[in-house]
C-alpha cells in the first residue's frame, strides 16, 4: 500500500527563484516534517538593457548601457514541529553595469532573511494555509550596489495545493507577502505570485511549472536604478517557466527562466537559474 | 487500496433484477439521482427517476417508489403513470413525505409495457440526530479495566522472526508472536522500510482483521510506515485453541461475558499495541488502527479501551448498536440465535446482555482520538442507523464518509483520506 506523499515540497521550492534578483523569499506552501532540512542553493543571471519609465515607458538604457547580474543563493528550511519550520536565506551578488565608456561592478552579500513559518491550516489535507514572518537583516555597510541598506519585515501568506489533472499530479501555490523596510525612504512593498506545476510521470521524477508574480513597491524615494535590487518606487511583474527533475529523493535539480513582462520605474530583464534541492537528512 | 476485510458475501444491492426479458437494459434504462449528493437530507427528500427509452415502441405502465425504515417497515409509496414515447426519456420528481431522523430503503420501480425493474436505494434524514435508545451498562468501564488487569498479569513474551522469503526489495517483513490473555499465542505481522540510517523511526499502521480472515503481511512501497497486521485469536494464523466453523466464531462462548471470544479478540488488539511500545523504532505515539467489518470494529473498540491510539479508522464496523441490529439484519444476528438455540439455559435476552459489553457503540463514547468513520447506506451487516448511531457518541475530533451507493464496503476515496489524514496528523509531509 502506499499512502501518498505531499512531497510536492521538494519539488516547488524552486518556485522562490521567481524573484531571484529582488532577494527572493524562500517561497514554498507546503508543510515541512519535523527534523527535515531542506537545502536550496542556487544561482541565477539576470540580464537587462532598456527600462520602464515613471510613466511605464520601455527605454533603452542610455549609451547602450547593460546590467548583469549574477546571484548565489543558499536558502534553508528545518522542521520544527508538525506547524513549525524556521526558514533562512543568504544572496551573494556580482553586478555589473556597463555603458559606453562607464563601468563599474559591486560584489558581495546582500540582505540575509531569516524568518519562521507556520501551518496555519488545511482543507481536506490537500489545500494549506501558511503564514511567515521574516526579518531581513542588511550584510553589508555603506554598499548602495548591495541593496537599501535597510533593516526590513515581512509578513507572508501562501495558498497552496495539489491534485490531479488530465491524469497528471498537479500543484499550485499562490503567495502574498507585505514588506517594509525601515529607515528613511525605506520602500513598503507587496510581493505576489501564483505558481501551476504539472508532474510529467506519477513519481514526481519530472515536472515544469508556470509561474506568474511581481512587486508593487511604494517610497519617497522615486528616482529610478538600473538596477531593479535598488529601486524602490516601482512595479513590475514577471513570468517564468521552470523544469525540474528529481534523481533521488534526497536530491533535484531545476532550472528556470523568466522575463520580466510589464512595469515602471524598473529595469526590464529576464533571467535564468539553476537551483539544487537537498534533503540531506531522511 | 488497502482492503483489510473481505465482503462477507456480495453486498451488490443497487439493482435487482428485470422481470421481463422482452427488453433488455440497452433498450430501456433507469437512473435515480438523490437531490443531495450523498443522500443525506435536512427536511425534504427528493429524488429524480429518469427513464431512457431506447425501443421503436411507446413505453406506458407506472413509476412508483416504496420507502421503508431499515426492518422494512412501509412507511410511504407512490406510484405515478407514464407514457414514455419510443425513442423518449422521461424524468419524474419525487418528493418525500416528511419523515423522523434516520436511515430508510427506497425502492424505484418502474413498470411499463416492455420493462419492469427495480432499483434499491437508501436516504437519511439529519443522522446527527439518530441516538441509541440503549444504555451502556454502568459497569462497562469496571468489567474493560479488568480485563486489561487480566491481560498486563500475561507476560508478552514477544517474539519477532524475520522471513526473508516475504522481504522485497524496499522491506523487510517479520512474524510477530505474542501471549495475550488467557496466555493465548497470537501472531501477526510486522513490514518495515529498509532504510541505511539505524535510528529511523517510524509511524505504525496497526491493520486489524475482518471476520475470519487471515491477514497477510502488507508491503506496499511507504517508506514512511511500518505496518502490522493482525491475526487475533480464533483467526488466520491465531487459529490454536479457538478453531471455530466459520459462522460460529461469532457467538463463541457467548453465554459468559467473560470469556466471550470478542473479550479477548479485544485484548489481543491492546496486546499489538503493547508490541509497538516494546519496539525501539516505531514511533510509539503515531499509531493509526484501521480495519473493516470486524476489524473497523476492532478498530473502535482498541481506541476506546486503548488510549494510547492515536488514530482510529474503522470501515463498515459490525456489532454496533447491537440491539438494534435485531430484526433488521440477517447476520450476525442470525447466528447469534441458531448459538443460543443450542445452549441450554441462554437467551436471546441474555446474549444481549453480555453483547452490551461488546457493544461498538458503547466504546465509542471513550473513543478520545481523531476517529474516522466509512459506511455504506447500502450495508446489509452494518447499518447505516446503527453506525450514526455509533459515530455520534464518539465525543472526540470525529468525521465520517457516506457511500450511498454501496453495501458493505467503502470506496477509494476513503483510503485517500485515511491517508492524507494519517500523514498530516503524523506531520509525514
Amino acid at each position: 500500500m502506499k499512502f501518498r506523499k505531499a512531497n510536492l515540497k521538494y519539488l516547488i521550492a524552486v518556485i522562490g527563484l521567481l524573484f531571484s534578483l529582488h532577494q527572493k523569499s524562500y517561497a514554498d506552501g507546503f508543510p515541512l516534517r519535523p527534523g527535515r532540512l531542506l537545502l536550496n542553493p542556487s544561482v541565477t543571471y539576470f540580464f537587462a538593457n532598456k527600462g520602464w519609465d515613471s510613466l511605464r515607458i520601455l527605454r533603452p538604457f542610455p549609451a547602450n548601457g547593460q546590467f548583469t547580474s549574477t546571484t548565489f543563493t543558499l536558502s534553508a528550511e528545518y522542521g520544527i514541529s508538525r506547524r513549525w519550520s524556521v526558514v533562512a536565506m543568504l544572496p551573494y551578488v556580482s553586478n555589473t553595469y556597463q555603458q559606453t565608456g562607464y563601468s563599474s561592478s559591486t560584489r558581495g552579500l546582500t540582505d540575509l532573511e531569516t524568518g519562521i513559518r507556520y501551518y496555519l491550516a488545511n482543507i481536506n489535507y490537500i489545500y494549506y494555509f501558511m503564514l511567515q514572518g521574516t526579518v531581513i537583516t542588511p550584510m553589508y555597510v555603506n554598499n548602495p550596489g548591495l541593496g537599501y541598506g535597510l533593516t526590513g519585515a515581512e509578513l507572508k501568506l501562501s495558498f497552496a495545493g495539489s491534485g490531479h489533472l488530465f491524469g497528471a499530479n498537479d500543484y499550485f501555490t499562490i503567495e502574498d507577502g507585505i514588506r517594509q523596510y525601515f529607515g528613511t525612504q525605506g520602500p513598503w512593498q507587496d510581493r505576489y505570485s501564483a505558481t501551476f506545476g504539472l508532474s510529467l510521470d506519477h513519481k514526481f521524477q519530472n515536472q515544469i511549472s508556470v509561474s506568474f508574480g511581481g512587486f508593487y513597491s511604494v517610497s519617497d524615494f522615486k528616482k529610478f536604478n538600473v538596477n531593479p535590487a535598488l529601486d524602490k518606487n516601482f512595479a513590475f511583474n514577471q513570468v517564468s517557466l521552470s523544469y525540474g527533475h528529481s534523481f533521488s529523493k534526497e536530491f533535484s535539480v531545476f532550472v528556470s527562466a523568466g522575463t520580466f513582462v510589464s512595469g515602471r520605474n524598473t529595469g526590464d530583464g529576464s533571467n535564468v537559474s539553476l537551483s539544487l534541492i537537498l534533503r540531506p537528512f531522511k | 487500496m488497502l482492503m483489510l476485510f473481505l465482503p462477507l458475501m456480495s453486498a451488490s444491492l443497487a439493482r435487482a433484477q428485470a422481470k421481463k426479458p422482452a427488453a433488455t437494459e440497452s433498450d430501456v434504462s433507469t437512473e435515480v439521482v438523490a437531490h443531495d449528493g450523498d443522500a443525506i437530507f435536512s427536511s425534504q427528500v427528493s429524488f429524480t427517476f429518469s427513464v431512457k427509452n431506447r425501443l421503436d415502441a411507446e413505453q406506458s405502465g407506472t413509476l412508483s417508489y416504496l420507502v421503508t425504515t431499515e426492518k422494512g417497515e412501509r412507511v410511504a409509496e407512490k406510484r405515478v403513470n407514464v407514457n414514455i414515447g419510443a425513442y423518449a426519456n422521461k424524468d419524474v420528481d419525487f418528493d418525500i413525505p416528511a419523515l423522523a431522523p434516520g436511515f430508510y430503503k427506497i425502492n424505484f420501480m418502474i413498470n411499463v409495457s416492455d420493462y419492469d425493474d427495480t432499483t434499491i436505494r437508501a436516504f437519511g434524514i439529519r443522522p446527527k440526530e439518530i441516538q441509541s435508545q440503549y444504555a451502556r451498562p454502568a459497569d462497562f468501564d469496571e468489567f474493560w479495566q479488568k480485563a486489561k488487569d487480566d491481560l498486563a498479569k500475561v507476560k508478552p513474551n514477544f517474539k519477532l522472526t524475520p522471513v526473508p522469503k516475504k522481504s522485497t526489495s524496499d522491506r523487510n517483513v517479520f512474524e510477530i508472536q505474542m501471549q495475550s490473555l488467557d496466555n493465548y499465542t497470537i501472531r501477526g505481522w510486522l513490514t518495515v522500510p529498509k532504510t541505511k540510517n539505524p535510528h529511523r523511526k517510524f509511524a505504525v499502521l496497526l491493520g486489524l482483521p475482518g471476520y475470519q480472515v487471515d491477514l497477510d503481511p502488507i508491503v506496499g512501497s511507504d517508506d514512511d510506515l511500518a505496518i502490522i497486521t493482525l491475526n487475533t485469536r480464533g483467526q488466520g494464523t491465531s487459529r490454536g485453541p479457538i478453531d471455530t466453523r466459520r459462522d460460529e466464531f461469532i457467538s463463541y462462548k457467548l453465554e459468559d461475558k467473560d470469556r466471550y471470544v470478542m473479550r479477548g479478540v479485544i485484548m489481543d488488539c491492546v496486546r499489538a499495541i503493547d508490541f509497538v511500545y516494546s519496539q525501539p523504532n516505531l514511533i510509539h505515539d503515531n499509531i493509526l488502527v484501521s480495519g473493516g467489518s470486524m476489524g473497523g470494529y476492532l478498530a473502535l473498540a482498541v481506541a476506546g479501551v486503548d488510549k494510547r491510539v492515536n488514530l482510529c479508522s474503522a470501515q463498515n464496523p459490525i456489532l454496533c448498536d447491537i440491539r438494534g441490529l435485531v430484526n433488521e439484519v440477517d447476520w450476525p444476528i442470525t447466528s447469534i440465535k441458531k448459538y443460543v438455540a443450542t445452549q441450554p439455559g441462554l437467551t436471546l435476552e441474555k446474549a444481549l446482555s453480555n453483547l452490551d459489553y461488546y457493544d461498538g457503540k458503547n466504546f465509542a463514547q471513550n473513543i478520545n482520538c481523531s476517529t474516522l468513520v466509512g459506511i455504506g447506506l447500502l450495508d446489509p451487516f452494518a447499518p447505516p442507523n446503527n453506525e450514526y448511531a455509533t459515530f455520534n457518541l464518539i465525543p472526540g475530533k470525529k468525521k465520517i464518509m457516506v457511500f450511498k451507493n454501496l453495501g458493505h464496503e467503502i470506496s477509494g476515496k476513503y483510503k485517500e483520506w485515511e491517508g492524507r489524514w494519517m500523514r498530516d496528523t503524523f506531520a509525514l509531509f
